[in-house]
């Protein structure tokens, strides 16, 4: 049997990697005869590379932030040339004396400090006025209209789910949701995909010195082996993935190069993302939640409110996040939106309601810095929206085709992008 | 690496192979694996262990015992809704902690005077729902209370001042009663204030996010309504003033409620008057009864009890039951039980057990019981510690951000990370080892049904015990697998498995699909 014979190890890092992959992935020696698989040569090249670890490296890493509840973009790139951006907001308007790396129409929140050597350096772009092609403001629906971005299509699936299902490998390992134990819908579909809470989750309970001769392993799959549903094929993706994993748990949970993040969610996931492409197991997309940025009450101003608190919380974890990668961040991309923009009038309570447009931020790698999109000129009244000049697809879009050597059609069907010019 | 892992690795693809296949153990491993009845251990028929497990926080011998001596589980199931058996349990342990039952300016007292800070009577409050999972009488109360609890989702995170306890009483009073007043108490009361924006709104510029979620997620759903409505919905909503962070007084200020005519979906009133307190109670109960709302309610429940996505057919005739007697849910929980879509679901096991239900169905599947009051909610005792375990699953009674309550589907439950820490807790609690104050666990020798018996037996005695239902035969060789033993082993007080290893034994009866669904 094939449990006897792998006990022994050849010491050939070489042999143990292929294997290793040749069992994860099926179609691995076929995909390296066969460059079409691929897509690209690009994405060939560096596959057919095998590391000693057994993994796969990731040539380009995607992370995508969900700024949950939908951040009012105009609070963190702040359009002080449109005046009926302050005539709109006579409370919770921030003055333009205030703003950093200012334009002669935009600047950034003062909070956004943290990130400003990043924005100088080039690599940082924001889009404004991105979203969906017609106002959706509903959070749950909007969600999952922007996730699943695939207007018309009877089958639910999830952008990144369609981006890592274009080529043949299967590992669950391929995109990865850290900080939360639920998913995203942009990851649902049928590609396995793996979501941590935090990176010690990824170990079988019972698998210790104890346990004498795999007893326990075996039990499990025999358990799982046959189970139908989400259930089941989420119990086998996770004994799958566990090995595989290892790589990561083994990177020192200590930041690298200094780097400090908050003790928030964000910063924890942050971190455990830094980690997991330390790791370097193949995880070419991750995704991270935040929020909630919902700020019906108590937006606030520069002094005080949600707004100043979260918008520093944001950019200390970025900015560590870039800081703890070091030379890695040269393969990492980060995207950060929301599921709409909120309004241009203020409530009554320092807050602001469900809008439409919205900013959409790109940092790292092969992101061309400064202001993308055309503005589309505000309008002070009860109901009046940022709107829409640059579908949010059109950049994601430009981020598939140039950093993931992906084909637009297919990650965002039926769905013709118009050029941004967000990434280099 | 180790050799035990090195063998997982080469495992899998043909754990794959088989998982696509026939799902069901080969003739040679079936032959080999031959389940042995251990009939002396009581079960219940099938039709009543999946109504059961639907209707409850999971099976047990004496949950089993009390259907039995109420003649079945229609007349049991009669006595749940009419409330006959004792709710000393929950008002018992209501006063396990301070908060549960103390007045708003009470908690906001303790915290300013840091005794307790809010977060902690909410914590509190989560707490109190375990324990009363975990042992009330009134077990179909509890399921419907979670499922209200969840349909007008308030989170529990020391957010919404000190109204949250007050809150989830409130919905627990009318859980079993008329949905048009629960929706008028939940609305009006002022954790949702707080929660959704509506504390501090006014006709000035309303606040718009209660007079939203109160149409997409609380009655009608989504499609059913147009901007206009919301900004109808915000306005008759206006009027309430809570004195956040200082005082907390919840009250109603004319002033600031804005009048004029409203149209909303049907609903139509002149609302001149300057207390709008009666429109809005007239505003609430139209759209309990509006026929949107009652196909909302209809999906939920079904989706709830019956499967992930249920027949259109169901929902119609539920929503039928709820207009016709007048949004009373008990009618139709009566139509739900009886309809064939839910007796065709016995044993598809397809609805998957959220972290919370994992939790509160292990303690009871393992007979462990909290024996002691925590001193504070800071003690470290077993009924606070419960809460940690589920945080540590991913998700806390009450700790779902969004306003739409958490999922109720397979997809949603079924992460690495929810699988993963569901089989730590599950070995934790099966080895006894934590929590480690408060709580008794039964002895390993307890577990044995006879002084001398076959591991076969002894796992049929496990399964009827813990799924409350026999063996099967994939069961057994997982029980095999686990422990080394074969089906014929002979197993006494003095065996290894008894006197070491009996956690790796039972934490496969948890670890597995029957457990892990309802």
């Amino acid at each position: 049997m094939a449990e006897s014979t792998d006990d022994t190890d050849c010491g050939c890092p070489e042999f143990s990697g292929m294997s290793r992959r040749g069992l994860f992935r099926g179609a691995l020696s076929a995909g390296l005869t066969t460059t079409a698989l691929f897509g690209s040569t690009f994405v060939e090249t560096s596959w057919a590379q095998p590391l000693a670890t057994g993994a796969p490296s990731a040539p380009s890493v995607l992370v995508v932030l969900s700024m949950r509840g939908a951040v009012d973009g105009m609070s963190l790139v702040v359009p002080h040339g449109d005046p009926a951006y302050y005539a709109a907001r006579p409370r919770i308007a921030i003055p333009a004396s205030q703003l950093l790396a200012k334009d002669s129409f935009f600047g950034l929140h003062p909070q956004l400090a943290p990130l400003l050597p990043m924005w100088n350096d080039g690599r940082i772009a924001a889009v404004h006025a991105a979203g969906l092609p017609a106002p959706n403001r509903s959070h749950f629906a909007a969600m999952e209209e922007v996730e699943d971005a695939a207007p018309g299509s009877l089958t639910r699936t999830g952008w990144l789910n369609r981006l890592i299902g274009r080529d043949t490998f299967t590992s669950p390992l391929q995109a990865v949701h850290l900080g939360g134990s639920l998913p995203p819908a942009s990851l649902s579909g049928p590609q396995p995909t793996v979501a941590l809470e935090t990176i010690g989750d990824m170990r079988l309970a019972g698998v210790d010195k104890w346990d004498v001769g795999g007893r326990r392993t075996r039990s499990m799959q025999t358990t799982w082996r046959s189970f139908g549903g989400s259930l089941g094929a989420g119990a086998r993706s996770a004994m799958q993935a566990i090995d595989d994993f290892t790589p990561v748990k083994a990177t020192s949970a200590t930041p690298a190069n200094g780097a400090s993040y908050p003790s928030t969610d964000l910063g924890k996931a942050l971190a455990a993302t830094a980690r997991t492409i330390r790791g370097d197991v193949g995880a070419e997309v991750i995704t991270v939640d935040s929020g909630s940025w919902d700020h019906h009450v108590d937006l606030g101003t520069l002094a005080w409110g949600q707004m100043q608190r979260m918008a520093e919380e944001f950019a200390t974890a970025l900015a560590a996040f870039f800081t703890d990668l070091g030379g890695l961040g040269g393969k990492v991309t980060v995207v950060a939106f929301s599921e709409f923009g909120r309004r241009t009038k203020e409530n009554n309570n320092y807050g602001l309601d469900h809008g439409w447009g919205n900013v959409m931020l790109l940092l790292g790698a092969g992101v061309k810095g400064g202001h993308h999109g055309q503005w589309p000129g505000l309008v002070n009244e009860a109901n009046g929206d940022l709107s829409v000049t640059t579908d949010y697809r059109s950049v994601l879009a430009e981020v598939v085709v140039k950093r993931m050597g992906a084909s637009s059609a297919a990650v965002f069907p039926g769905f013709t992008p118009s050029t941004v010019g967000a990434l280099l | 690496m180790g050799a035990a892992s090195r063998r997982a690795l080469v495992a899998l693809p043909a754990v794959g192979a088989v998982a696509v296949s026939a799902g069901v153990a080969s003739p040679a491993e079936a032959a080999v694996y031959l389940p042995r009845a251990w009939t002396r251990t009581a079960i219940p028929t099938a039709a009543t262990l999946h109504q059961l497990k639907r209707f409850t926080s999971g099976y047990t011998p004496a949950l089993n015992k009390q259907v039995i001596a109420a003649g079945g589980f229609t007349k049991w199931f009669e006595k749940q809704l009419g409330g006959s058996y004792s709710d000393g349990w929950s008002s018992d342990t209501s006063r396990w902690w301070t908060s549960i039952n103390a007045s708003a300016s009470e908690i906001w007292r303790r915290d300013q005077e840091g005794i307790e800070g809010m977060w902690l009577a909410d914590a509190n409050y989560e707490r109190w729902t375990l324990v009363r999972r975990l042992g009330s009488q009134r077990q179909v109360l509890e399921t419907m209370t979670d499922f209200w609890e969840n349909h007008l989702h308030v989170p529990a995170k020391g957010e919404v001042g000190p109204f949250r306890s007050s809150y989830g009483k409130t919905i627990r009073r009318f859980a079993l009663g008329r949905y048009d007043d629960m929706l008028a108490a939940a609305i009006t009361h002022p954790a949702m204030a707080v929660y959704l924006g509506n504390a501090n709104s006014s006709k000035v510029a309303p606040n718009e996010n209660l007079g939203r979620e109160l149409l997409e997620l609380h009655t009608v759903g989504r499609g059913n309504f147009d901007e206009d409505d919301v900004k109808t919905s915000a306005r008759i909503l206006t009027g309430y003033r809570i004195d956040s962070w200082r005082t907390w007084t919840f009250s109603y200020d004319p002033a600031h409620h804005w009048t004029g005519p409203v149209g909303v979906l049907g609903f139509s009133h002149a609302n001149a008057a300057p207390d709008g307190r009666a429109v809005l109670t007239a505003y609430l109960r139209h759209l309990a009864r509006h026929p949107a709302t009652a196909r909302r309610i209809a999906f939920k429940l079904a989706r709830r009890f019956v499967s992930d996505t249920p027949t259109d057919a169901l929902v119609a005739r539920l929503a039928k039951v709820y207009l016709a007697s007048n949004t009373d849910i008990r009618p139709v929980l009566r139509s739900l039980v009886t309809s064939t879509e839910f007796r065709g679901a016995y044993g598809t096991g397809k609805k998957v057990r959220n972290p919370t239900e994992d939790v509160v169905a292990t303690w009871r599947s393992l007979g462990a019981t909290i024996t002691a009051a925590p001193r504070d909610g800071e003690a470290e005792v077993a009924a606070n510690e419960i809460l940690w375990q589920t945080s540590s699953l991913g998700l806390r009674p009450f700790s779902w951000q969004p306003p739409d309550g958490r999922p109720d589907t397979a997809a949603a439950w079924s992460s690495t990370s929810r699988f993963l820490n569901s089989l730590d807790l599950h070995y934790t609690m099966s080895g006894g080892w934590w929590p480690q104050v408060g709580v008794r666990f039964r002895t390993a020798r307890s577990w044995l049904p006879a002084d001398r018996i076959r591991f076969d037996q002894l796992v049929d005695h496990l399964a009827r015990t813990i799924h409350g239902r026999g063996s099967t035969s994939l069961l057994l060789q997982a029980a095999c697998e686990a422990t080394g033993c074969t089906p014929a082993t002979s197993i006494t007080a003095n065996h290894q498995v008894v006197k070491y290893e009996m956690a790796r034994l039972l934490t496969v009866f948890l670890d597995c699909p029957t457990h892990m669904t309802r």
